[in-house]
């Protein structure tokens, strides 16, 4: 995580805990988009990820006067997401139905996905709807902190050691999930494409 | 780790970074946050209020290490309640090994016998006591060796057709 | 940022097209076997040892009736192996010697019903890797590597006999492998492999005297993934009872006989009566053809059911549930005695 960053949030945590409450709203305005991506990765449900969202913001206002700054205000703000996903994904239960927000059309000109999916020799035609379906269940197939990590790093680009911080496990738990989570994915995906369902 | 199938994964997950909640979301966001906020301020009863009030003032003056006070002074108090039951708590003698346990649920027309179903031969017991761990623990350390596991009969069967 | 939705269904189209396939056709691709040259059934056998033999351990134990020992296989580079519940099940103490070491294991999960139990040793390990048991056929050769005796590791050579639902009067919990090849006392646990070194099951039962019964090692990654998904065996249950119909109706004698109020297939609209022709993937015959079914059955998990009810067939989509405390499946009638020392049920004729 770069030092700029750092060095702003710090600033804007100091400001909020001296009764500014504009600066949280900074925080909020900033770290939205982050957070969004976390938590709706976790539970494949916009409504769930929206209320979960006003409910980590609202917690971390009322807790952060207490906040010493052992960790980066990222590492903690992330560490609260988690956990109220984690909790909310446990009472949630089995239960549950994807409420899967739209595929930008950027996605078009990214390289790496066209780069995973070009082929000369088609098994079976999908539409890239059916593919972001898959997708979610196979995520939604895994246990909640597998899917948790999963996110972290392949989704959103965090590095172990980060990852390890918020989660508060060593790296090598990470690692472990990681691996167990990527051939669970891998066996699920291949199972759909051996099973295609209409 | 397969190297190839960990760069499959990830760029096959690059799908969900193009996940995008609808147009004006995060704009609206805030503006919902506030609104939230307010509401619950409304919700709450007057104590509450007046205690949160309290401890904000208390906090302005930066006394929140005096927070810490309480949680250390039950600590120490927890510890010294501990250190005290294990001072005056008299030892027990071991009686983990010392019950002859009888083994259970043998079928009483079971006779002690050899089957010829094979090599791994099964042997059925009466009804009477084995070892107890003690014993096995020093017997065993005598040259005693090991059971072989491979069992000859399955260790648990279906007996209805119910799912 | 322009949405998906706002480009022409064509181009759309083009991009969805190669889209998933291609996705599928590179896992697929690392699938497909690769083309053998012929080689000697010796050399094959020779090299699956030399190959396989690194992730196989002897694991010692403790439990109630005294010290034990056994066979296990590590499945991931982290140190967890599969071994027999009844070497890992019940026991303590467990050690698991490898590369002339001894290390201490826990225990992750035991499973009655299926018969293993995961254990996890704190090293990198080499790991099997997971075959198809699904290939398998009547005569394919497989070699089973495991610790008889107080002796080194040593391989054994057989083939597969039959694919058996039932053993010595009761049903397994799902199709086990019949391999004619002698297993020895301490290999309980031991891995089965195809000659490409792949695990298809894992040998459980010594039968008759030189055969021996094998779990899938399907049926065994199914409980690997609830331990991982769950933390524990998550078999799901509908709520039904199935028994043999005098008369096959659509080629099935597997009639229900009761659906039990508050449960999935009861809250699905199963009724008393319907004959069940599918469950998932699994056509249904035989109430037996039920225990392979439902052995897959995770709670949490849908599945389609199609019944013959009336004259007409109906698929229902059910939401399997746990199962409610004390129905697990799982007779295990003499589980106070040490495994390897139960008596004989009767045989059938």
């Amino acid at each position: 995580m770069d030092e700029a960053r750092k060095d702003e949030d710090q600033r804007l945590v100091a400001r909020t805990q001296e009764g500014d409450a504009g600066a949280f709203d900074d925080l909020v305005v900033k770290y939205t988009p982050r957070l969004y991506g976390l938590v709706y990765n976790m539970t494949s449900n916009h409504e769930d990820t929206n209320d979960l969202l006003q409910d980590i913001f609202a917690k971390a206002y009322k807790a952060i006067r207490g906040f010493r700054g052992k960790s980066s205000f990222y590492t903690w703000i992330h560490s609260i997401a988690v956990n109220m996903t984690l909790n909310f994904l446990k009472k949630r239960g089995r239960r549950y139905s994807l409420s899967l927000d739209d595929v930008d059309a950027s996605i078009q000109n990214d390289k790496e996905f066209l780069e995973a999916t070009a082929s000369s020799s088609p098994v079976r035609e999908a539409d890239l709807s059916e593919l972001q379906k898959r997708l979610n269940e196979a995520m939604m197939k895994l246990s909640d902190e597998h899917r948790a990590v999963v996110t972290m790093f392949h989704i959103q680009g965090m590095p172990h050691a980060e990852i390890s911080k918020i989660l508060n496990v060593s790296e090598g738990t990470v690692r472990s999930r990681l691996f167990y989570a990527n051939r669970q994915l891998q066996n699920y995906l291949d199972e759909f494409r051996k099973n295609p369902v209409s | 780790m397969d190297e190839f199938n960990d760069n499959e994964i990830t760029k096959l997950l690059r799908l969900k970074k193009y996940e995008q909640p609808p147009p004006g979301y995060f704009d609206n966001f805030l503006h919902e946050f506030h609104r939230r906020q307010r509401n619950e301020l409304l919700r709450q009863p007057l104590w509450r209020i007046c205690i949160d009030r309290t401890r904000d003032f208390v906090l302005s003056f930066n006394l929140g290490t005096l927070t810490s006070y309480p949680v250390a002074v039950t600590a120490v108090l927890m510890c010294a309640a501990i250190l005290t039951l294990r001072i005056y708590q008299t030892p027990q003698p071991a009686a983990v090994a010392s019950n002859d346990r009888p083994v259970l649920a043998v079928p009483a027309n079971v006779e002690e016998e050899w089957t010829l179903a094979s090599p791994v031969a099964t042997r059925v017991f009466s009804t009477r006591s084995l070892r107890n761990m003690t014993e096995s623990a020093q017997t065993h350390r005598k040259g005693t060796p090991p059971r072989y596991v491979l069992d000859s009969v399955p260790v648990s069967y279906e007996t209805t057709f119910k799912f | 940022m322009r949405r998906l939705s706002s480009f022409r269904p064509a181009s759309r189209f083009s991009l969805a097209g190669i889209a998933f396939f291609a996705v599928s056709a590179s896992l697929f691709a690392q699938q497909q076997p690769q083309p053998q040259e012929p080689t000697s059934i010796s050399r094959e056998v020779k090299d699956v040892f030399e190959r396989c033999s690194k992730a196989v351990v002897k694991i010692d134990a403790t439990d109630q009736h005294g010290e034990l020992s056994g066979t296990g296989f590590f499945v991931d580079p982290m140190g967890t192996l599969y071994t027999a519940y009844s070497v890992g099940g019940e026991a303590d103490n467990i050690s698991v010697e490898f590369k002339g070491k001894k290390y201490p294991a826990r225990q992750l999960m035991a499973d009655l019903r299926s018969g293993i139990a995961l254990l996890k040793v704190d090293l990198a390990s080499p790991a099997l890797p997971i075959g198809n048991s699904q290939q398998l056929e009547i005569a394919t050769p497989v070699v089973a590597i495991g610790y008889p005796l107080d002796l080194s590791q040593t391989p054994s050579f057989g083939m597969i006999a039959g694919f058996d639902k039932k053993c010595l009067g009761g049903f397994f919990p799902t199709t086990h492998l019949r391999v004619n090849l002698p297993p020895q006392r301490g290999e309980g646990g031991a891995p089965l492999l195809n000659l490409k070194g792949e695990v298809v099951g894992i040998l459980l039962y010594s039968f008759e005297s030189n055969s021996c019964y094998a779990l899938p090692i399907e049926a065994a990654e199914k409980l690997r993934s609830d331990y991982v998904r769950f933390g524990e065996p998550r078999y799901g249950w509908i709520g039904t009872n199935v028994q043999e119909s005098a008369q096959p109706v659509e080629g099935s004698r597997a009639v229900t006989t009761k659906v039990m109020k508050d449960t999935p297939a009861f809250e699905a609209g199963l009724k008393p009566g319907d004959v069940v022709l599918q469950i998932g993937r699994t056509k249904v015959h035989e109430p037996e053809d039920i225990l392979e079914a439902s052995f897959f059955l995770t709670a949490g998990d849908a599945v389609p059911i199609t019944v013959a009810r009336d004259g007409e067939k109906i698929t229902f989509q059910i939401q399997a549930d746990s199962y409610p405390d004390g129905r697990l499946p799982a007779a295990a009638s003499n589980r106070a005695m040490p495994l390897n020392l139960q008596s004989v049920p009767e045989r059938t004729p």
